[in-house]
């Protein structure tokens, strides 16, 4: 059976790691816990158990927030581990280049929840393992178990090396022995910092020796045990692992050269095929990197190097049919770069017949603004000694280079990424395969069918990591010498290597000839440190220069995962809220603003070439974006918030751009502003700039987690929560200091305080801002509405950990003080009583009340909307300008998109002034009744009335 | 503007698929486009009750509950509760209280008393008052609403006990 335990069984874990625990040559060393002090789950709703063996600990409880906040709530005193010995030198020894091979790829192909029943005779797993006869062994390992009784499901075994899957797997098999109950585990990125910190699992060391001028040999150093290691909790609980299969001899192809290996006298692999792809991987790449230095052509070099006629026919063949040459293609897109690689690979044992030999040439093309890296034509060359059927093997080939090559090119994630790692882009591949004609009849049977494409897993497929690199290495002159080549390790590189490479695609035209040698390094950095200067001077200026128009870029420049995280940083951005008249096609711009200098109209977003920005470039369009001046030189007005988008980071950038410019064009162009004399001089807002503009990308702060950092530059950049939420000074600019996210008036409505000053009737906590921001309501503030709802319906889109984030950092914005979920509910339930027991006497108000808004308000019987949540929770009753709620009961809310059902029908068309004055009274009185009565109702209500409903529905 | 979408809306247990913009208040495709006239147009505001439905089980007012809210989940108008030959409970006791005068408010009271009953079995008159305080009824006919609530009441007990004698191993309760 394979069916997952019944949804009511199922427990949820969460665990905590030692703050510290390295795997140091096959040694794991931890903090180890002195005391764990779980007093503190006595007070939360639920049940729980506490798991404790050795320094694994992790804690049961029945949902999975209450796993997680049991786990931080946790006091648990940690002992030192030894200090860690001195790090090797970089590079350990001279002359010598180190690779490196990690004990996880990725925390797994996706997140989702790990399961392990372990309560029955048979232990009983659902995780996508990788390798899963690594895994099985460690889980019988863990719980004391025979291996037959390890029962795994959903596992994938097809990558090149485990990944946080099976420590996910290892937790919830610990976690559900000690429940006895089917426990899941929450498998995401945290498991990829898991792996980061077990370090590499091998490091291979290359030097070679040169006679006159070639190579004439090689030696490797194979440090650390090579293997990957076992799941986290097995070393966590002090098990050792199972005791790995003999060495392999490891296959060297290159006889003509002198080799020597020296390798550390352990036992080999428990992972078949493990060491001939990390070695592959060094050697394929060194000798890349060989030819590079010598001036060399890496086939040539690898042809010289081989005795074996049979694999020198595969690479000229392979070569031949590739059209080889080391002659660079141009890329008509000035952040696109091309690159080519090569990789060699034999396995088995030398002299046999049944000896497999591989060649590879990829071609790549490498987006260095988003690091994403496509893989577009393969041309692989295999003896296999077997006429196989070429069509199914084609088929074969493609479906495991896509999954083999995903985990190596995926997004891994850090505070920057969007959502749980992302596809690699897939552009058109195309695949052209080549076999050897077979050496006599008495190979056929050796590797037929399925048989053959298993031969292929191992050390055959080893090539194809070192082909990826060496490609990206053509494409970029930046060398991974780990794999994953995630986008985000790419842009690393690139961003360490070329530090002007913030200013985007302009400073890296084409390719980048000579960028491999030191002094155009040095020219680089002397070029940076004079900008800043050159900046300063150019900001004040205030006629900028207009930015050439371009053809607007072709739909398939760009990835999909690329698009889709454009589109989620547009969502997060709100570009469509502004952007979009009411009723007027979505981006093309209308939408009025009513501000103290006049009117001003958001303009065309969409890709039309003469009304939108069809024609603007990236550089134009990032200028817009962090400076506020537009393709044609103009400044724009701050009411656009550049000033939140300086913080975006260029991929970010580069993404947004991407999505906008993929969306249809639509030829609009807004009204013409109507501002007061001297605001319709737009030239004045280059000194407006100077005085306020900060465009320093966004910092995160060293000291701050992760997930605080990650919701600073959400709430920050993208987010501009503050364009809204902190005051303006008399010129229009935010406020700073204890002003900012004070809380402002925006078109008519309050946008309340998000720092200390919040007049929120309840304490804020983050799990209510979690709630209030992923579906739109809080049962302890009630429902967003206004301008707030379109956000919320924004949010909607994003990961669930960014909506985390954003709600992390906005609770630190009111200071260390926040409130516990428990005083919440208390200063909930005292609110609610209070307003039962003020009741007015009923009046005109009260009347009215009872027969326009008391049906949803006030029902006994439970509805499909958030109305019942109590007024007396509503932030906008207890505020001290009736704005919000006289807004609210003109026009209702439409919270579209939203994931709760907070609605109201408008009352614009059946309540009188009067009635809805006298309504605001009464419920100000019933639901408020520590606040004083508002004074100033009817003359808002008129002017609010007339300013007319702005924020209509958007979809 | 946003052209009509294909939306799958599930009423007294069948699909329907509608070509719609989701904003559509429910009531007016109930009644247009299903045809469905249990549920009465009044106020237009979710002021007077005549409109209500269910929407997995719990009472809206379709008059202004966008179609959007309703879609994957179950809508339960009058018909859906029983018919002529069979009628609920709730609609039984409402013919035997001859509860109905205009009977303009009459399916928003026994959507009402059904989402009552789910709740409480057994409810006492001033529970009952209070369920039934926002559907309005301009007629003056609360005295036998009320009594056809406090009936409703009585016959979804007897029908309960009825199945249970009949075939003790079939506990399901019968729609009321």
């Amino acid at each position: 059976m394979s069916e997952l335990p019944a949804n009511e069984e199922v427990r949820y874990g969460a665990v905590v790691r030692p703050p510290r625990f390295r795997l140091e040559e096959g040694r794991f060393e931890s903090d180890q816990p002195v005391n764990v002090d779980a007093s503190a789950l006595d007070s939360l709703p639920g049940s729980y158990q506490v798991v404790e063996r050795g320094a694994f600990i992790g804690v049961v409880a029945d949902t999975p927030d209450r796993a997680r906040i049991a786990a931080q709530r946790l006091v648990i005193e940690w002992s030192a581990a030894p200090p860690p010995p001195p790090a090797c030198a970089e590079p350990c020894a001279k002359g010598e280049t180190d690779y490196a091979w990690p004990n996880r790829m990725r925390f797994g192909p996706s997140a989702g929840w790990v399961v392990a029943d372990a309560r029955a005779g048979r232990v009983r797993l659902w995780a996508p393992s990788q390798t899963s006869t690594a895994l099985r062994e460690d889980i019988a390992r863990l719980l004391g178990r025979p291996i037959d009784q390890i029962e795994l499901h959903q596992a994938l075994d097809d990558g090149l090396g485990r990944t946080g899957a099976d420590d996910a797997a290892a937790d919830a098999a610990l976690l559900s022995a000690a429940a006895g109950a089917p426990v899941a585990v929450w498998l995401d990125r945290s498991y990829a910092a898991d792996g980061d910190r077990l370090g590499p699992g091998q490091r291979i060391a290359l030097s070679d020796t040169l006679t006159d001028g070639n190579l004439s040999g090689l030696e490797a150093r194979l440090h650390l045990a090579g293997d990957a290691a076992p799941a986290l909790a097995l070393l966590l609980a002090g098990l050792s692992a199972a005791d790995p299969m003999p060495r392999q001899p490891l296959s060297i192809p290159y006889t003509a050269l002198d080799w020597k290996i020296e390798a550390p006298d352990r036992p080999g692999y428990r992972l078949p095929g493990l060491g001939a792809a990390q070695l592959a991987f060094a050697r394929e790449s060194y000798l890349d990197e060989l030819a590079h230095r010598l001036g060399q052509d890496p086939v040539a070099l690898r042809l010289a190097a081989l005795e074996d006629p049979r694999g020198q026919a595969l690479i000229e063949a392979v070569a031949a049919r590739a059209g080889w040459s080391t002659r660079r293609r141009r890329s008509e897109h000035p952040e696109v770069s091309h690159g080519r690689g090569f990789a060699y690979g034999e396995e088995g044992p030398a002299g046999d017949p049944k000896r497999a030999r591989a060649a590879w040439i990829a071609d790549v093309e490498v987006n260095r603004i988003t690091g994403d890296i496509a893989l577009t034509r393969l041309v692989l060359g295999q003896e296999s000694g077997e006429r196989l059927d070429q069509e199914q093997l084609r088929a074969e080939l493609q479906r495991q280079l896509i999954e083999r090559t995903s985990p190596l090119l995926a997004n891994s994630g850090d505070a920057q990424e969007w959502g749980e790692g992302e596809e690699p882009r897939r552009g058109p591949l195309s695949i052209e395969h080549i076999t050897l004609a077979p050496i006599s009849d008495q190979t056929l049977s050796t590797s037929l069918g399925s048989a053959g494409l298993r031969a292929l897993d191992a050390g055959t497929l080893a090539p194809s990591v070192a082909v990826i690199s060496n490609a990206l290495f053509d494409a970029t002159g930046v060398r991974l010498r780990e794999p994953p080549f995630s986008p985000e390790r790419v842009r690393a590189a690139l961003a360490e290597y070329a530090p002007t490479a913030s200013a985007g695609a302009r400073a890296l035209p084409g390719g980048i000839p000579g960028a491999r040698t030191r002094p155009w390094r040095k020219k680089r950095w002397l070029a940076a440190s004079m900008l800043p200067l050159a900046g300063a001077a150019a900001a004040l200026w205030p006629f900028k220069p207009a930015i050439a128009p371009i053809q607007r870029p072709p739909a398939d420049l760009y990835s999909a995962a690329t698009l889709e995280r454009g589109r989620l940083v547009a969502e997060v951005g709100d570009c469509a809220v502004c952007h979009t008249a009411p009723g007027g096609e979505t981006n093309a711009g209308g939408h009025a603003f009513e501000t103290p200098f006049g009117t001003l109209y958001s303009t065309n977003l969409t890709p039309d070439e003469e009304t939108g920005i069809g024609s603007w470039s990236f550089a134009a369009f990032e200028r817009a974006m962090r400076h506020g001046v537009g393709r044609d030189g103009r400044q724009l007005y701050p009411a656009f918030p550049y000033t939140a988008y300086a913080k975006l980071s260029d991929t970010d950038m580069q993404a947004l751009y991407a999505y906008l410019m993929s969306r249809p064009a639509v030829s609009a162009t807004p009204p013409e502003n109507q501002l007061r004399a001297p605001f319709n001089f737009r030239p004045l807002l280059a000194g407006w700039n100077a005085l306020f503009h900060d465009p320093t990308p966004f910092q995160p702060d060293p000291t701050k987690s992760a997930q605080y950092n990650r919701g600073a530059y959400l709430v920050e950049g993208p987010g501009h929560c503050s364009a809204c939420h902190t005051p303006r000074n008399l010129l229009g600019a935010e406020r700073g200091a204890e002003a900012r996210f004070s809380g402002a008036i925006v078109d008519g409505w309050e946008a309340p305080a998000l720092n200390g000053l919040s007049s929120a009737p309840v304490p804020w906590t983050e799990a209510d801002l979690y709630a209030y921001l992923r579906e739109g309501s809080s049962p302890h503030h009630g429902a967003a509405g206004g301008p707030m709802a379109p956000v919320v319906a924004g949010l909607a889109e994003l990961p669930e950990e960014d909506v985390r984030a954003i709600a992390h950092y906005v609770a630190a914005l009111s200071g260390p003080l926040a409130a516990t979920v428990e005083d919440a509910a208390s200063a909930a339930a005292e609110r609610i009583q209070a307003a039962g027991l003020a009741t007015p006497l009923p009046d005109e108000g009260g009347r009215s009340f009872e027969r326009a808004c008391a049906a949803c308000h006030e029902s006994t019987l439970p509805g499909p909307t958030s109305a019942q949540i109590s007024l007396a929770l509503n932030t906008n009753v207890s505020s001290a300008r009736p704005d919000n709620l006289i807004q609210t009961m003109l026009d209702g809310v439409h919270a579209e998109g939203m994931i709760d059902s907070a609605l109201m029908p408008s009352f614009r068309d059946s309540l009188s002034d009067a009635q809805i004055a006298a309504i605001a009274r009464y419920v100000r009185a019933r639901y408020a009744p520590d606040q004083p009565a508002w004074q100033d109702l009817d003359e808002r209500i008129g002017e609010l009335r007339d300013a007319g409903a702005d924020w209509a529905p958007r979809r | 503007m946003a052209l009509p979408d294909d939306l799958t809306l599930t009423v007294n247990g069948r699909e329907h698929r509608l070509r719609a913009a989701p904003q559509t208040p429910l009531l007016y495709l109930l009644r247009n486009d299903l045809a469905l006239n249990g549920p009465k147009y009044g106020c237009g505001l979710g002021e007077c009750g005549a409109c209500t439905v269910l929407v997995d089980g719990r009472v809206a007012r379709s008059c202004v509950l966008p179609t959007r809210v309703a879609l994957g989940r179950r809508v339960t108008t009058l018909e859906g509760l029983g018919d002529r030959q069979q009628p609920s409970a709730v609609q039984q006791a409402f013919i035997e209280a001859q509860a109905a005068q205009c009977g303009y408010c009459i399916n928003g009271m026994i959507i009402a008393v059904t989402a009552l009953l789910e709740q409480d079995p057994d409810p006492s008159e001033t529970t009952i008052k209070r369920a039934l305080r926002h559907q309005l009824c301009r007629c003056g006919a609360h005295v036998e609403i009320i009594q056809a609530a406090r009936r409703a009441a009585e016959i979804a007990r007897a029908r309960r006990i009825e199945v249970h004698e009949a075939d003790p191993l079939d506990a399901r309760s019968p729609s009321l």
